[in-house]
């Protein structure tokens, strides 16, 4: 029997569960990151861990987490530490992959999830700080970010810088002293980008089914490289793969119905 | 700029902030001080066991830098603070990671200055009701903080160390909005480093499942910064679901993670993290917090309505019950809150428990 096809959120999920390599330790934040962590682990890497910061890890599987604090996040787990343990397994190289949202992204990965015009005082939107997204970004080894991707989301410049991506480009992260590779990845509902090995800044590396170039450049509030070689098509995920997504990892739709639910 | 500065303060941040006078920072790093009410502290092991009006009207002043604990809604005293509310204390200075709770007491002047890390309920979104407590300066940020650089500053305090040296806040703008954190050079290596001082709030309230009446208590699920905030404050008030025999703890030491010595107020008040959850005991009342995130937020008219309608409202935290249970249908609500808490941490049968939710304000109004 035919399902229905992918939508926007159901295909992003579906790629961030692809940048998940099985035996990694994965940090988990809450929404469509979480969906494509628990994706990846019922479909191809069934043997990732679990990290939360409220210190949950390695939870037994369950209902998915509606907060990272929430029940599931240490449901029956052996062990469940503190906010500053979880973090220190970043900063001491335990932590494979971290997952990261914002309100707007730029060239470098940098992110600002502190206000939206004017200045600090004379704001147009006040967000809702850094959380742990600061602690994540300065110690995790790979750190992927996920956004939708329109051109004021995706600005040349940040109203504010949160939590440092690869800062203003080449090594200026390492000489900042901060740990890890960085932003390794971009997942938007176009597709995956990535970050040139020198200058790092963002560029095209592989685009959903149906898509292409112009409207990826189109979304963004600066100019995007292209790859080398050519750009390469995601494919739509398959049929099983999108049933588990929608019958075990979010049966309710929390996360991945579309157009999204009112928060 | 500042020539009586106490302490030494990141300037550009003192800048930004605005911040003419830095007398406003110095008692949240003073460690002398710190120490000194340590050591004038009634160090009998005794029974601390008090009302939660006592409590809060002994060891809760106006002014002083009150933490907001446990996870946001995950073992959170905020029926304590709620009493902080209807007892009319003004000007408290919150810090914490997560400091959500802060905003409905900043909009009512309970709280004043904010050391902020983060606002709002993840995937509930931002709360409008801090961003016009900013705007109109019902609140007003003292530091920028990531909730795990601020943990390592109360964890400094727990250690006894006056600051620690951190790779977290590097390259950050909100190095030049926090006064207390430095950029230097780590002797040893070369590299940049962050320093990041001992903080030391003046109170710390604590909901704990379980604590004997001198104070030690018990943490089930994440200890989230409890732990160090226990050890870092001034004055340390348990609320408790229950309180159990001393021997309790003594034939059954795990998960005992705040001794008797740094305690002053041990409460037992079940519930007392409602309408947050609390790990072992009950989930959290969702409808409360889309209602507030979703409604009342939108207007200080609704918040304000809101806040006497379940605050002011209600005496204790069997008031809130009371109308939590009328809202939602009956006294079964609060058993399957109970229920939800233990299913989902698979301490019960979880198969057949829904954790299905039905959002109480229908999706197509007044679209958010």
């Amino acid at each position: 029997m035919a399902i229905a096809p992918a939508n926007p959120f159901e295909q992003l999920a579906f790629n961030l569960a692809s940048l998940i390599e099985d035996g990694m330790v994965v940090y988990v934040g809450t929404g469509l990151p979480m969906v494509g962590a628990l994706l990846a682990k019922k479909t191809h890497a069934p043997n990732i861990t679990m990290v939360y910061e409220s210190g949950g890890q390695d939870p037994w599987e369950g209902p998915m987490p509606w907060s990272v604090g929430g029940a599931a996040t240490f449901r029956r787990s052996a062990l469940t530490l503190e906010m500053p343990h979880s973090f220190a397994m970043a900063a001491n190289g335990y932590v494979d992959i971290c997952f990261q949202g914002a309100a707007q992204i730029d060239m470098y990965g940098n992110l600002n999830t502190h206000f939206i015009g004017g200045g600090f005082h004379d704001f147009k939107h006040r967000l809702s700080g850094s959380g742990g997204g600061n602690d994540l970004a300065s110690l995790t080894e790979k750190v992927v970010l996920v956004g939708l991707q329109d051109a004021s989301k995706f600005p040349a410049k940040l109203d504010f810088l949160t939590s440092p991506g690869h800062l203003t480009g080449g090594d200026s992260r390492q000489k900042a002293g901060l740990l890890g590779q960085g932003p390794i990845a971009v997942v938007s509902q176009l597709g995956i980008m990535d970050f040139h090995p020198v200058s790092k800044r963002m560029r095209i590396k592989a685009i959903n089914t149906g898509l292409n170039a112009e409207i990826c450049q189109a979304c963004t509030g600066f100019e995007l490289l292209m790859p080398d070689g050519e750009i390469e098509q995601i494919p739509i995920p398959p049929d099983d793969v999108l049933t588990v997504l929608r019958e075990e990892v979010d049966p309710q739709k929390i996360f991945i119905q579309f157009p999204p639910r009112v928060k | 700029m500042c020539v009586s500065s106490k302490f030494q303060y990141n300037e550009k941040a003192l800048e930004n902030l605005r911040i003419k006078d830095t007398s406003i920072l110095d008692h949240l790093i003073d460690h002398q001080s710190f120490r000194e009410n340590s050591l004038k502290k009634n160090r009998r092991k005794e029974d601390k066991r008090m009302s939660l009006k006592d409590a809060i009207a002994k060891y809760v002043d106006d002014g002083d830098i009150c933490t907001d604990a446990g996870f946001a809604y995950v073992r959170t005293p905020i029926q304590a603070y709620f009493e902080i509310m209807r007892q009319g204390k003004k000007n408290l200075h919150f810090i914490g990671s997560p400091n959500t709770n802060q905003s409905y007491l900043m909009f009512k002047g309970c709280a004043k200055y904010s050391h902020n890390s983060y606002v709002g309920a993840e995937m509930r979104g931002t709360d409008r009701l801090y961003v016009r407590n900013i705007k109109q300066g019902r609140g007003i940020v003292l530091s920028e903080w990531g909730h795990g650089s601020m943990g390592q500053g109360f964890k400094a305090a727990q250690y006894g160390m006056p600051f620690v040296a951190s790779k977290q806040l590097l390259g950050s703008e909100m190095l030049d909005y926090n006064p207390y954190v430095k950029v230097d050079t780590d002797p040893f290596t070369g590299q940049p480093v962050t320093l990041i001082p001992a903080l030391h709030p003046d109170v710390t309230i604590i909901h704990c499942q379980q604590a004997d009446m001198f104070g030690n208590a018990k943490i089930f699920g994440p200890a989230v910064n409890d732990i160090a905030l226990a050890h870092s404050a001034r004055k340390v008030i348990i609320t408790c679901e229950e309180v159990v025999p001393e021997l309790q703890l003594r034939f059954d030491p795990a998960f005992t993670v705040i001794p008797f010595v740094v305690v002053d107020a041990v409460v037992e008040l079940p519930f007392g993290a409602l309408p947050g959850a609390c790990p072992g005991y009950y989930y959290w009342y969702r409808e409360w917090w889309e209602w507030i995130f979703r409604i009342a937020s939108k207007t200080d008219e609704a918040m304000d309505h809101y806040l006497q309608y379940w605050v002011y409202g209600s005496d204790d935290q069997w008031g809130f019950i009371d109308k939590m249970s009328q809202h939602m249908g009956g006294s079964s609500y609060l058993h399957n809150l109970k229920r939800l808490e233990r299913a989902e941490e698979y301490l019960i049968e979880d198969k057949g428990v829904s954790f299905d939710y039905q959002m109480v304000i229908p999706t197509s109004e007044g679209g958010v």
